[in-house]
């Protein structure tokens, strides 16, 4: 059985902006894992194919190992094809049998079962033709749970650390806590991976869920990580109070107060400020007291604005930003509650919370959305951060952020324009 | 437009981001070492002159232009594109 991976373009697909500007679904992180690792892991799949966004398949092929993109990965074998929207722990599915398909009320593909021989029966010429062929096999009537949004991802991750802790079955101390240490909570509870250092007077609060130290990360004195909490590989925190509920790294720098929130590789926040229920990409710097709002004062639910225009109840009375790939802050910076603030955005403080929507590649200077340098100047930025971690900014990396660009447009060039304006009447 | 037109209204939008006198603003004058545009005004200039001229300029290379003239030119250029 062959596990087919697909993440198409689609309105759907904008409700996982701005961090899906530049990845699949399925590289969204909950817990210790991503979307796609669950699946993986659920299923038992060794042979994976995945088709994502044109535009961002030569990028996204040069971070997997699975092919990306292939049609011929649409044929040789029976297939299980799997929108990673549906969480891993509801895929109740035999990867073998009888075809069928299970569809979303909209008519949007959850899954399908397609045994070789029902294959060659199909158009499966494209990804897209065989999504719509499939939908001519038997159907199953599923109430499968799906994520349909980027926050419900931050809403579940206390929940989805404790449960991703209990499955890896690791435990102990292998790495070293210096002394002297405070570990509240069973010690069952906290694992710290090889190569992995706790410095003197770090508190490991395990009382109220697991602490998962991954390998090679360093906590600098003074920290305190309450459990459910997951750090990633070559972390490092630097007297962090780390609330309940994180899911950060690898290799980012992580200070002052976080709760609730998932932080992707390569970010950094070092210094003092807040960050809650927040969802934040690759390659972001935070500047010092950079904080953001997750808890509106009158306690009422939380909305994002996803497409600049019209706002979207969240249904939750914490939501904090959700802050694209690249993008940097000034000192300073205050997010609004449900803060979107787009992918390759640069941010200078104004002293005052900033709007509630910042498009991607949006200079925010002087409280106006501006152009900024342009967007050759934001890549040579993260040119310069990608190599001080010795990684490279690729050719192929480019070509999708051009692309995201120009995807981005109409959505940045009406906000530029009427910033444009307010900037000249306020002369 | 008259290019004695735009030269009006490029000195009148540089006086009012940058804060000076307009004697200061002649065509050879360089928007960082003579009239001491910070970068962050270089952009704020850049978006009133497509605010005054209802244009669109290319920002990496207006950011090019370094002095009023320069400016004075690259919008005549843009308005008769």
């Amino acid at each position: 059985m062959r596990l087919v991976l697909f993440d198409l373009p689609s309105e759907r697909r904008g409700n996982f902006n701005p961090i899906c500007l530049s990845r699949p679904i399925w590289e969204l992180r909950c817990g210790m894992s991503s979307l796609g690792e669950k699946i993986i892991a659920r299923l038992g799949a060794t042979d994976v194919a995945q088709f994502v966004p044109q535009y961002m398949a030569a990028a996204y092929a040069e971070q997997t190992g699975y092919p990306v993109n292939d049609a011929k990965t649409l044929g040789g074998d029976d297939l299980l094809l799997v929108n990673p929207r549906v969480k891993a722990e509801a895929l109740n599915v035999e990867t073998t049998g009888a075809p069928e398909v299970c569809l979303s009320d909209e008519g949007e593909v959850l899954y399908a079962r397609v045994p070789a021989d029902t294959l060659a029966k199909l158009q499966a010429g494209s990804i897209e033709e065989l999504l719509e062929s499939v939908k001519s096999l038997p159907n199953v009537q599923r109430d499968l749970a799906t994520w349909n949004y980027t926050w419900d991802l931050v809403l579940a991750n206390p929940d989805q650390i404790t449960e991703d802790f209990r499955a890896a079955g690791m435990s102990g101390i292998v790495g070293s806590v210096e002394e002297p240490r405070a570990i509240r909570g069973s010690e069952k509870d906290v694992y710290v991976a090889s190569g992995a250092k706790v410095h003197p007077m770090v508190v490991l609060d395990a009382e109220h869920g697991p602490i998962y130290i991954d390998q090679d990360v360093e906590v600098h004195p003074f920290t305190r990580i309450e459990g459910p909490c997951y750090v990633g590989k070559k972390s490092i925190l630097l007297g962090a109070k780390c609330r309940e509920g994180n899911s950060i790294g690898p290799v980012c720098r992580v200070g002052g107060e976080v709760e609730e929130s998932i932080i992707h590789g390569h970010s950094n926040k070092y210094h003092d400020g807040f960050l809650g229920h927040a969802y934040v990409g690759e390659w972001v710097n935070l500047g010092a007291l950079t904080t953001n709002s997750d808890l509106k004062n009158d306690y009422s639910d939380v909305s994002v604005v996803l497409d600049g225009k019209k706002p979207v109840g969240t249904g939750s009375t914490k939501v904090g930003s959700l802050i694209g790939d690249h993008t940097k802050t000034s000192i300073g910076a205050l997010f609004n509650t449900g803060a979107y603030v787009g992918a390759m955005t640069l941010i200078m403080a104004t002293g005052s919370p900033l709007p509630k929507f910042i498009p991607s590649f949006t200079w925010f200077l002087n409280g106006v959305p501006t152009k900024g340098f342009g967007k050759k100047k934001l890549y040579q930025t993260a040119r310069t951060a990608m190599s001080r971690r010795k990684k490279e900014w690729t050719d192929a990396q480019e070509a999708m952020w051009d692309a995201i660009f120009e995807l981005t447009a109409p959505v940045r060039n009406p906000v530029i324009k009427k910033g444009r304006r307010e900037m000249t009447r306020g002369r | 437009m008259e290019k004695s037109e735009i030269q009006e209204r490029v000195v009148k939008v540089v006086c009012d981001v940058l804060h000076i006198d307009a004697d200061m603003v002649t065509p050879e004058a360089n928007f960082v070492f003579d009239l001491g545009a910070e970068s962050t005004q270089s952009i704020q200039l850049i978006a009133a002159f497509e605010e005054e001229f209802d244009i669109e300029m290319d920002e990496e290379a207006a950011l090019s232009v370094d002095t009023v003239g320069g400016a004075i030119d690259f919008i005549d250029k843009c308005l008769g594109a």
